[in-house]
């Protein structure tokens, strides 16, 4: 449908109040919430990290697109029966404690919120036992922990032993990323997943939680 | 050669003597390293830089001023800068590492950004400034004028860098409006230090990520450079010759260019962990000179001291004999730096050898 198209293209521009005027329209004529939700805004999302993935769009075309995906997107949210639109997932988001540093961990959100997963975001310094028992009490399947700095890399460590000490750890995946983190970080802590990159990240999260994270 | 003569051959790539060491620690690291030198007698090697004053405000507003624009509350220990821009404490594992509170963030009207009290710096150099630079001198050190956050940063943590980067993109005026008031007090401040006799000024706003830039070439050539050049320009009115240094964390190669263009001598870190210094020497070490190269995402925190040595040795034998690079640590030392490898850098400084 050629709506769904211009809604994709308008978001990739980061048109935000076109985005909204044309869900509306889409609305209008009887396009089903989800459809609209699937084939405008997500599609337009996924060529945005597509291309951010490549270096060919940049922190500023990501904001301002994911900003038109949210004015989209609280359109379409009070037409997605829970029954008829289930999210992608579940995941809880944070700069671990001690750090304070977000741009990364807010990008990683934005991209993964583009994919369709739902994201509580725990904000910045989160202690470890924060991402557990929201992900208890959330029924997230991922944890995702962001770190700026080589000092508070640790924490993430951390975070993976204090899941296992709730007796979540099998029934969680627990991903992590940020300038300094590496893969064989992420296998020494015995954390999930390490991607270098937000859209990265947002993938990943799609494939762990359709693999019954 | 004098240490102000060295160092400014040495960044204008005509020769060196001796290599001098720069450096910052967390203040945790910092009491680690002082009782190091008290116990073993240890005795650091000369700075490169003296650090200049800054300038005086017309109007000095008390942090109970700033603090009444917000509509919440802080916790104890939050300071305000002179932008209004709240550094609140985080949890005691954060050390000194304050969060950001941008006073700019929820205004949407031009007319409410233009009524909010934006700082204004005296357009003279303070007696402490003039001092400190003719000290500097009488001790044959190189006067530098600490300006980092210049434009986009400092525009930046008062808007919010969502905010500004959404107004960048769509809202333009609100842009321009933030961005010119910050480089109206950048221009101010650069004069500043040069009538006072600043050797160089470090300048530096974050436009890296660690391994992409921070925005496009489009909308950096269209906001950002432009500034930069005329913060640049107005400090070589007063002193042709006044160095400038430019920090960026991060990937910056795509901007390297334009950065010498808008008058860049010294480009500040080079973080290893993000862009390859011999690849960048190789492709504008005939125009630009570099300060760091050191790794503070790996080689000092878990390097060893022979590694530290290694790597600062290889870094400066591939500039050669003219210079061109300050071999120091990417950025501050963190608390997890052992004290050796802070004293391996300092040693290596003091011992290498061209």
């Amino acid at each position: 449908m050629e709506i769904l198209q211009e809604i994709s293209l308008n978001l990739q521009k980061g048109k935000a109040k076109l985005v909204k005027e044309q869900v509306q329209q889409a609305i209008d004529a009887g396009i089903p919430a989800e459809e609209i939700l699937e084939k405008g805004l997500l599609s337009g999302m996924d060529v945005v990290g597509e291309k951010f993935k490549k270096n060919e769009v940049f922190v500023s075309e990501v904001l301002v697109a994911a900003r038109a995906m949210n004015m989209g997107a609280a359109l379409l949210k009070p037409l997605l029966s829970s029954e008829e639109h289930a999210s992608k997932g579940k995941v809880c988001i944070g700069t671990v404690k001690g750090d304070l540093h977000d741009i990364g961990k807010n990008l990683v959100k934005m991209m993964m919120e583009g994919k369709g997963l739902e994201v509580i975001d725990l904000g910045t310094d989160v202690a470890p036992e924060t991402y557990v028992e929201t992900a208890i009490r959330e029924n997230c399947q991922i944890i995702c922990c962001s770190a700026l700095l080589t000092t508070t890399m640790p924490v993430m460590g951390e975070v993976v032993e204090e899941a296992k000490k709730a007796g979540i750890r099998d029934k969680v995946k627990i991903m992590v990323g940020g300038a300094p983190v590496t893969e064989a970080f992420c296998q020494q802590i015995g954390a999930d997943k390490y991607t270098a990159d937000a859209a990265s990240a947002a993938d990943a999260a799609v494939e762990l939680c359709r693999m019954g994270a | 050669m004098n240490d102000r003569e060295n160092l400014i051959s040495l960044f204008r790539r005509t020769g060196y003597e001796r290599m001098p060491v720069h450096f910052s620690m967390s203040p945790d690291l910092a009491g680690r390293f002082e009782q190091y030198c008290k116990q073993t007698g240890y005795v650091c090697p000369p700075k490169a830089f003296v650090w200049l004053p800054g300038s005086a405000l017309k109007t000095p507003r008390s942090q109970d001023f700033w603090r009444s624009l917000y509509r919440h509350s802080f916790k104890e220990g939050t300071s305000f800068d002179c932008y209004g821009v709240a550094h609140e404490p985080g949890s005691e594992a954060c050390f000194h590492m304050t969060k950001m509170h941008h006073p700019l963030e929820e205004m949407t009207e031009l007319e409410e950004l233009m009524a909010y009290p934006f700082p204004e710096f005296v357009p003279e150099p303070t007696a402490e400034q003039r001092a400190g630079a003719a000290g500097a001198h009488e001790e044959g050190k190189f006067a530098l004028g600490d300006m980092q956050c210049t434009v986009w940063e400092t525009a930046r943590y008062a808007r919010g860098m969502e905010t500004l980067m959404m107004d960048m993109m769509e809202e333009p005026k609100l842009a321009e409006f933030v961005l010119d008031r910050v480089t109206d007090n950048a221009v101010t401040l650069a004069v500043n230090f040069a009538k006072a006799g600043a050797d160089g000024l470090f300048l530096g706003d974050d436009i890296g990520m660690q391994k992409s830039i921070m925005m496009s070439l489009e909308l950096y050539r269209q906001y950002l450079k432009p500034r930069l050049k005329r913060v640049i320009d107005a400090a070589r009115e007063v002193n042709p010759d006044i160095i400038i240094l430019y920090h960026s964390c991060g990937y910056v190669t795509p901007f390297i260019r334009d950065l010498i263009e808008a008058g860049v001598d010294v480009l500040n870190p080079v973080q290893p962990e993000c862009m390859d210094f011999e690849e960048i020497y190789r492709e504008y070490g005939n125009d630009i000179s570099f300060c760091g190269t050191l790794g503070t995402q790996t080689l000092m925190p878990f390097g060893t001291p022979a590694e530290i040595e290694m790597t600062l040795r290889q870094n400066l034998d591939l500039v050669g004999d003219a210079g061109g690079l300050l071999a120091c640590p990417t950025h501050m030392l963190e608390p997890e730096v052992p004290v050796e490898n802070v004293v391996a850098y300092l040693e290596a400084c003091r011992n290498y050898k061209k």
